[in-house]
């Protein structure tokens, strides 16, 4: 398995699974595209939901979608903002349908942190977590550009691109929601301490 | 806000954006997303597979049952139906009034007959004006 990921990775490999997933429907093919964007897809689902049941299920939706559009995606290139935007989009509904519902805690297993230290690992473990219920408070547009700017690492005009927006109004949202993230941030630890 | 107060502030949010990317998800969830994907469309694809076999089985069925109901011996002889002559029906012409008849010739003018007119012509003193007098045969005037 760790064979065909390193294969993958390549992009004219890339572009032959493409086209052999939209040409017979090798599902074989479309699994190793999938492994090749599953971190991009997971990742932002979960720090969008901040739990990783419904991150899966976004994951699920955005992939299935991408089977079903591989024809109408002439380009391995264009495979990537599609996916970001299709699960910003995904994560939105979801997260529209869950705040109709009654809020609902965190559950399902925690992710795991890499950290080797148990005392640092707790501590990110904690900031990690603190972010999480931080990035709830925020609306739709502001999280999605905080999480695919500082923590998906993309360019401030990939997310304009992704999200539909002008790079001008991606960084006055990312500096709002900074802002925002900050005053939660310490007010939540005012209250604890 | 100051520029230290600013450094703060990027470098704790930076330190959180860095907490939220260390924390790796577990292989596990990956594999199972990918399996629950697989999964779906296979199940997709079989339900598409299944209902095109339903619909063409149905078609046959159709087909068979459209070709078993035709009339096997379409040369049969048609049912022969008894000729009825219609009931004759007693028609006398009603009389036909002739332009004799006392009224008709009653309505009839008689072709006028032209009768030649005596014209006399009579001078007075002016000679401007003449008197012209139509006469007919009977000597009255017109």
């Amino acid at each position: 398995m760790a064979d065909f990921r390193l294969q993958a990775e390549t992009a004219g490999q890339s572009a032959g699974l493409l086209e052999r997933s939209k040409a017979t429907g090798d599902l074989e093919a479309f699994d190793q595209l999938m492994r090749l964007h599953e971190k991009q897809v997971l990742g932002t689902a979960l720090r969008l939901l901040g739990n990783l049941e419904d991150a899966q299920d976004a994951a699920q939706e955005a992939f299935l979608r991408l089977y079903k559009s591989l024809n109408r995606l002439p380009d391995i290139q264009e495979i990537k903002p599609w996916l970001y935007r299709v699960t910003v989009n995904v994560c939105n509904d979801m997260h529209r349908s869950r705040r109709r519902r009654a809020w609902e805690p965190l559950s399902g297993p925690d992710p795991v942190s890499s950290q080797p230290d148990p005392e640092s690992a707790w501590f990110g473990q904690e900031r990690g977590r603190l972010v999480e219920m931080a990035l709830k408070t925020l609306p739709e547009k502001e999280r999605a550009a905080v999480v695919l700017r500082d923590m998906q690492g993309l360019s401030t005009r990939e997310v304009a691109e992704i999200l539909g927006s002008s790079e001008v109004t991606v960084r006055s949202q990312i500096s709002v929601a900074r802002g925002k993230l900050k005053k939660f941030t310490v007010r939540y630890l005012r209250k604890r301490l | 806000m100051n520029d230290l107060d600013w450094e703060q502030d990027e470098a704790e949010f930076e330190k959180n954006a860095a907490a939220m990317r260390e924390l790796t998800i577990p292989p596990a969830a990956f594999a199972a997303v990918r399996q629950r994907v697989l999964s779906e469309i296979q199940e997709k694809k079989r339900r598409t597979l299944w209902w095109t076999w339903l619909s063409v089985a149905a078609a046959a069925c159709i087909a068979l049952l459209s070709v078993a109901y035709v009339p096997q011996n379409p040369a049969a002889p048609m049912p022969v139906i008894a000729k009825k002559d219609p009931p004759k029906i007693e028609w006398t012409p009603k009389p036909v009034r002739h332009a004799s008849s006392g009224r008709l010739l009653a309505r009839a003018r008689p072709a006028q007959k032209t009768e030649p007119l005596a014209v006399v012509k009579m001078l007075t003193d002016d000679p401007n004006v003449i008197i012209i007098w139509l006469v007919d045969q009977k000597g009255d005037s017109l």
